[in-house]
This record gives structure tokens, C-alpha cells and sequence, in this order.
């Protein structure tokens, strides 16, 4: 989301980086003028995942109960309850794999893209703003797909959101960069 | 960070190998599920063209030993080959796997499954277990011959002591495509539940997902328990435990309850997608939205929950109380409400509508007339008193290859021609599809009805002989079953013809639905990736029904 620009004057001003290379990282505590934090579309909310829990392991007691106290118990066991715990597995991986999110910030002498992994891993790239190209291929498949060109190097920005969620990005990201300029 | 990669998406190439042996992209694993389905549905038909030629005539005559005797051990290999084969390798993965993997991420919007390399791994375990089904036949199995002859549920102590590791090879068989459907189910549930396009609730995916989701739910619930069973089966056979041997404490029958609570499920595992697809056929062909909606979800839901409670009515002579019959005799009644909300629905839809008999909406409505009639004698056979007379009788083939045979497996069929331009781009030849339709339908017919009249008349099943007087409809039976053989072989050649001459297909829409799900939205075939970018609201929010 977009925050007020309260750059100050005489601030220490980060040098400007190569367009599109990597950049040495650090810190920046000064407002930006613009900031978005983007991640995909998980549907499932924590209610209905634990519903869909509790329904799976009713049902894995269903052939269990009347077999209590029977060897039979113990060979029916091993394979219900792997059966939960990989439903369970499951579940937790996609949730996990939902945590993917990329951090845009604009500041006026500056553009970083942070992409946050599933794993932690965490993967930057930085250009100078003046320098970007912020493109929307309509045409392409998959369509209104967004790509940042910074220098050489180009790269995609919220590849797991919709259509039409791009499209707004777009706008607001080239109404960020407008502002930079002018202010 | 992530480059740019648009350009690779446009140009997508991939070697034979990467693309059919390391892929993990759901649609060509639907594709090979199918492919493979269909080459296992080939040597299972082929077992039972031989099996009709065999019950031709009273006498034996092809199933003999060297000597002239009759070779029993044959008749029982080839049975519980295309029983194994139909239930496990055949039917669920061309409906579930195939059209499963390739279209429910489509009709939700997903990118992907949520586990694309747990589908590819839940492919080739299928495929390594069908594998082993198939040598199950081939490698040492009892009476000093090859093969295993104890019928697909296994049944012990038969499975037991039947001699060899052809036994062995078939348990191990079920075992892989047990994991596999378990694995398969998991990833399924969770790209359902997961990866919805945004705004798409539960109530607004088409039929077709939530046919795959109530599959995938009984898959889940089901196969851990038949692997539990075959697992204590192998044990009993090579590691000397006793679960189902009363001579150490165990219990066959016991075997039977754990092996139908399992079996039962199994019976909608199979048909259950293909009540989706019938679903999608029958509002497209009919150019109105679905009648009920909600019903035909509930339905589902509901034909999967009592699909477990039920399972009894197939061991009703075992010696169970009258109590315990009652209740499982009024329980597997009550199924026929939501299967009947199903069939009347689908009426409803075409009531009033524009209804164009393509070779699909040919398919869908064989499938209505044969699925209600198997599901009618089903009705017949619940009846604990009447099963007295029917148990393991003609009368119990003819119904579970009317529900199975001609009801699944005319879902597949009205699947392919339903979706075959969107897979590969080219359509088949409308006239040859309908002369495939009409031959399969008359021959399915002349196969199955007649085996009513011997189940009435008292002929046994699993038996490679019988007497004079069964003579007449096993002759029409047997010549039912080789027009039936004839048909699934044309379908090859339409099938080959199709993808080498076939129509070309650039219209997204082809059959102009325009309540279309989103796989109509995308070209033909849909792209290696397809919505990296999430669909729109409007592509998919059409039904104002729901």
C-alpha cells in the first residue's frame, strides 16, 4: 500500500545502485514513497482445514472402533494414521507454500523487489527507478503477465496473482513512479 | 528472484522424455493416466472376449490342458485378472487420475496441483503397480501353473494358500495403486480446498470438482483400510500371523467385512467422477444450466457418506444376524434417494432444453438409461431375502457390469468425445463417434440383460462350465460381449485417426457453451502453464443458479 513520502531533506541519501544487478543490501529506515506486499491466493482458511481434519480422522475411527482389542486393530492402525498424517502434511505444505510474497518498495531514488521464499529464503533485486520499466504483456500467456526491467535484467513481479490484481498493480506502481519523479 | 520468464512460456519446448517421464504438469499426467488406463483396459477386455468365447457353448473348449481336461485354473486366472485390472488399473485412473488431474485444476482456476511432483510420483507408482498386475498373471501362481485364480476381492483363506508369488505380485500390485490413490487423493483435497480462484466459494465450482474433491474424500477414507487388510493378508501368507486363520484365533470373515468396507466405497470411488462429467455433458448438449445445483452436490456428498455404511449387503449369507441384515438392507435403500435426486436433475436439465444429440450427450444419455437400470436391480439385490436367492448368481454380474461397466465406463467415453478437441486440438469424426456409441450400447446390452435371465434361471458365477439349459442366453450373451469387443477397438482407430487426420480445433469453445467452466475459456490444448495468472470472476461466474 502506498505511504506518505516524508523523504527529508538532507537525509544521507543511499548511493544509486547499477541498474538491475545486485545490489549490496542494507537497511533503509527512511519512508518510502510507495510500498505493496503481494502474495498468492490460498482458499482454504483455518477453520475449514481443521473441519476437514476432524471429518478425516471420524472417519478413519469408522473401520477402527469395532476392531478395538483385536490384533486386527493394530493392522488397520499403521495405515489410518499415516493416511492423517499425510492428509495433515499436506494441508501444512500448501499452506507453506502460500507464504511466498514479494515486497515492492519505491523510494525516490530507488526501487527494491523483495521476494520472500516458502523456506526463507529471500531473494532482492534493486534499480534505480528512474531507470525501470514497468511492462504489461496483454498478450502474453499467461496474460496481463508483469515483468520490471531494470538494466539487463528483467524480472517478473506477482507471476501468482490474477489477471486483473496485475493490471491494478501495474497502475498504482506506475502512479508511485510518477510521484517520485515529480516530487 | 524470479526472471522474467514469459517469453519461455510462449515457446514452451520439451524433449519426449523431460515431457512424458519427468513431468509434473497435471495435464500430460491426466494424459498418461488415460493412455495407460486405456492400454490396461485392452488386456483386461482381451481376458474377457476369451472368457465369452469360452462360455459360448456348454463344454469347454478353449480353457483346456494339454490333455483335453478343462483347465480351471485358467477360467479363475483370467477372472480375477480383469477383476484386479477393471477395479484398480482401468476405471479409477482414467476417470479420476485422468480427468482429474487434467481438468478439476482447470474448472478452479489452480495453476497446478498443489503437489505437482507428488502427482508425477503418484503416476509411476500406478504405473509400477500395473505393472505388477499384469506379470501377476503371467508369474508362478497355484495348481502348479501361472497365475493367481482367487478373484479380485482376495478373498482369504483362499489368497492364503494359493501357491507361488504370483499371489504375492498381485497384493503388491493393489498396495502401489492403493499408495498412489492415497497420494493422489491427498493432493487433489488439497488443490480443491487450497487453490481456489479468489471469490469461487465451495458452492460455486463446477460439478465435475466436486465430483473429483467426493472421490478423492472416499479414496482417503477407504484405501488405507484395504491396505491394512492386504498388508495382514501377505503376512498371513509368508510370515506365519493368523489374522484371518481360525486355526491361530483369526477370522476369514472378518477379512470380508474389512475387504467391503473398503469394496463398497469403491463402487462410487469408480462412478463417482463420472456423475461430473455426465453433469457438464448433459447442461452443455441441453444449453441450460444444471437443475439443482445444490442437490446434485449435496447428492454426492451423500452417496459418498452412506457408500460406508453399507457394505455388509455384499456378504448378506455369511451368517450375520437378522438385525444386522435389516439395518444394512435399509441403509443400502436409502442410497437410492440421492442417486435418484441425481438421475431426476439430470432430467430436469434437459427438460425444456435445446438438446443436440452430439456423440457426448449420446454417451450421457446411455449412460442415464443403463446406470438407472443397474441401479434398479441393485435396489433388487439389497433385499437380504431375495439376495438369498441372487448371491453370487448371473443376476449379480449383470447388475455390478451395468453400474460398472456400462455405466463408468460410458462416462469415460462421453469424456473423451466430450473433451477430446480441448486435449488435442483435433476432433473426432462426429459419425464414427455416434456408429462407436450405438455399436457399444447394443452389444453392452446384448452382453448384460441376457445374464439377468441365467442369474433367474440359477446360474452360478466364476464357473468356466454349465449345463445345457443355460445354453441359449450365454450364446447371445457371448455375442453381445464380441460387438461389444469390436466397438472398444474401433474407438482406437477413431482415437488414431482422430489425432493424425482429425479437424483441427482453434475455437476455445467448441461446442458453444456458453456456461461454459474455465477449461473453455483456454485454446486447444491449453498451454503447459496455464493460469499462472488467476482467471477472471466473469470467466467462470455464469450460472446465476448458483
Amino acid at each position: 500500500m502506498p505511504v506518505p513520502n516524508d523523504l527529508a531533506a538532507g537525509r544521507d541519501v543511499p548511493p544509486l545502485p547499477q541498474p538491475g544487478s545486485w545490489v549490496e543490501w542494507r537497511e533503509r529506515q527512511d519512508c518510502p514513497i510507495y510500498q505493496a506486499t503481494i502474495w498468492p491466493n490460498r482458499s482454504m482458511g483455518p477453520k475449514l482445514r481443521r473441519n476437514m481434519l476432524c471429518f478425516a480422522a471420524a472417519g478413519f475411527s469408522v473401520p477402527l472402533i469395532p476392531a478395538l482389542g483385536t490384533p486386527v486393530f493394530w493392522g488397520l492402525l499403521p495405515f489410518l494414521g499415516l493416511a492423517l498424517g499425510c492428509l495433515w502434511f499436506g494441508f501444512r505444505m500448501s499452506d507453506r507454500s502460500g507464504r511466498l510474497h514479494e515486497v515492492l518498495t519505491i523510494w525516490r531514488d530507488e526501487m527494491r523487489v523483495e521476494r520472500f521464499e516458502p523456506r526463507g529464503d529471500v531473494l532482492r533485486w534493486a534499480a534505480d527507478p528512474f531507470r525501470v520499466r514497468v511492462q504489461l504483456h496483454e498478450d502474453a500467456r499467461p496474460e496481463n503477465y508483469l515483468t520490471l526491467t531494470g538494466g539487463s535484467r528483467e524480472i517478473e513481479l506477482g507471476a501468482f496473482l490474477s489477471p486483473w490484481e496485475r493490471l491494478e498493480l501495474k497502475e498504482e506502481v506506475d502512479a508511485a513512479l510518477i510521484k517520485a519523479f515529480r516530487d | 528472484m524470479a526472471d522474467a520468464a514469459v517469453h519461455a512460456h510462449d515457446d514452451h519446448e520439451m524433449g519426449f522424455f523431460t515431457r512424458w517421464f519427468c513431468s509434473t504438469n497435471h495435464k500430460d499426467i491426466g494424459i498418461l493416466y488415460i493412455i495407460t488406463a486405456a492400454v490396461l483396459g485392452l488386456i483386461s477386455v482381451a481376458f474377457t472376449m476369451y472368457m465369452r468365447l469360452e462360455l459360448m457353448e456348454p463344454g469347454v473348449q478353449y480353457m483346456t490342458m494339454e490333455d483335453g481336461s478343462p483347465n480351471g485354473h485358467l477360467w479363475n486366472v483370467m477372472i480375477t485378472g480383469h477383476g484386479i485390472l477393471m477395479m484398480f488399473f482401468v476405471v479409477i485412473p482414467a476417470l479420476f487420475g485422468g480427468f482429474g488431474n487434467y481438468f478439476m485444476p482447470l474448472q478452479i482456476g489452480a495453476p497446478d496441483m498443489a503437489f505437482p511432483r507428488m502427482n508425477n510420483l503418484s503416476y509411476w507408482m500406478f504405473f509400477a503397480g500395473s505393472t505388477l498386475a499384469v506379470l501377476s498373471v503371467v508369474s508362478p501362481g497355484g495348481n502348479d501353473q501361472l497365475g493367481s485364480g482367487v478373484g479380485w476381492v482376495l478373498y482369504a483363506p483362499l489368497s492364503v494358500r494359493e501357491g507361488g508369488m504370483s499371489m504375492d505380485f498381485a497384493i503388491f500390485a493393489v498396495h502401489l495403486s492403493g499408495a498412489s490413490s492415497i497420494l493422489g487423493a491427498i493432493n487433489m483435497i488439497t488443490t480443491f480446498l487450497n487453490m481456489r480462484a479468489p471469490g469461487m466459494t465451495l458452492m460455486k465450482v463446477p460439478l465435475f470438482a466436486w465430483s473429483i474433491f467426493v472421490t478423492a474424500w472416499l479414496i482417503l477414507l477407504a484405501l488405507p483400510v484395504l491396505a491394512g487388510a492386504i498388508t495382514m493378508l501377505l503376512t498371513d501368507r509368508n510370515f506365519g500371523t493368523t489374522f484371518f486363520d481360525p486355526a491361530g484365533g483369526g477370522d476369514p470373515v472378518l477379512y470380508q467385512h474389512i475387504l467391503w468396507f473398503f469394496g463398497h466405497p469403491e463402487v462410487y470411488i469408480i462412478v463417482v467422477p463420472g456423475f461430473g462429467i455426465i453433469s457438464h455433458i448433459i447442461s452443455t448438449f441441453s444449453k441450460k444450466p444444471i437443475f439443482g445445483y445444490t442437490g446434485m452436490v449435496f447428492a454426492m456428498v451423500g452417496i459418498g457418506v452412506l457408500g460406508f455404511v453399507v457394505w455388509a449387503h455384499h456378504m448378506y449369507t455369511v451368517g450375520m444376524s437378522n438385525n444386522a441384515q435389516a439395518y444394512f438392507m435399509l441403509a443400502t435403500m436409502v442410497i437410492a434417494v440421492p442417486t435418484g435426486i441425481k438421475i431426476f436433475s439430470w432430467i430436469a436439465t434437459m427438460w425444456g432444453g435445446s438438446i443436440s444429440f452430439k456423440t457426448p450427450m449420446l454417451w450421457a444419455l446411455g449412460f442415464l438409461f443403463l446406470f438407472t437400470l443397474g441401479g434398479v436391480t441393485g435396489i433388487v439385490l439389497s433385499q437380504a431375502g431375495i439376495d438369498r436367492a441372487y448371491h453370487d448368481t448371473y443376476y449379480v454380474v449383470a447388475h455390478f457390469h451395468y453400474v460398472m461397466s456400462l455405466g463408468a465406463v460410458f462416462c469415460i467415453f462421453a469424456g473423451i468425445y466430450y473433451w477430446f478437441g480441448k486435449m488435442t486440438g483435433r476432433q473426432y469424426p462426429e459419425f464414427w463417434g455416434k456408429v462407436h456409441f450405438w455399436t457399444m450400447f447394443i452389444g453392452a446390452n446384448i452382453t448384460f440383460f441376457p445374464q439377468h435371465f441365467l442369474g433367474r434361471q440359477g446360474m452360478p458365477r466364476r464357473y468356466i462350465d454349465y449345463p445345457e439349459q443355460f445354453a441359449l442366453w450365454n450364446e447371445v450373451s457371448s455375442y453381445g460381449a464380441f460387438l461389444s469387443g469390436a466397438s472398444f477397438l474401433l474407438f482406437f482407430g477413431i482415437v488414431f485417426w482422430s489425432l493424425r487426420y482429425g479437424k483441427k480445433v482453434t475455437e476455445p469453445n467448441y461446442w458453444n457453451d456458453e456456461l461454459g467452466t474455465l477449461e473453455w475459456t483456454l485454446p486447444n490444448p491449453p498451454p503447459a502453464h496455464t493460469f499462472e495468472t488467476l482467471p477472471k470472476r466473469e470467466d467462470w461466474d455464469k450460472q446465476p443458479a448458483h
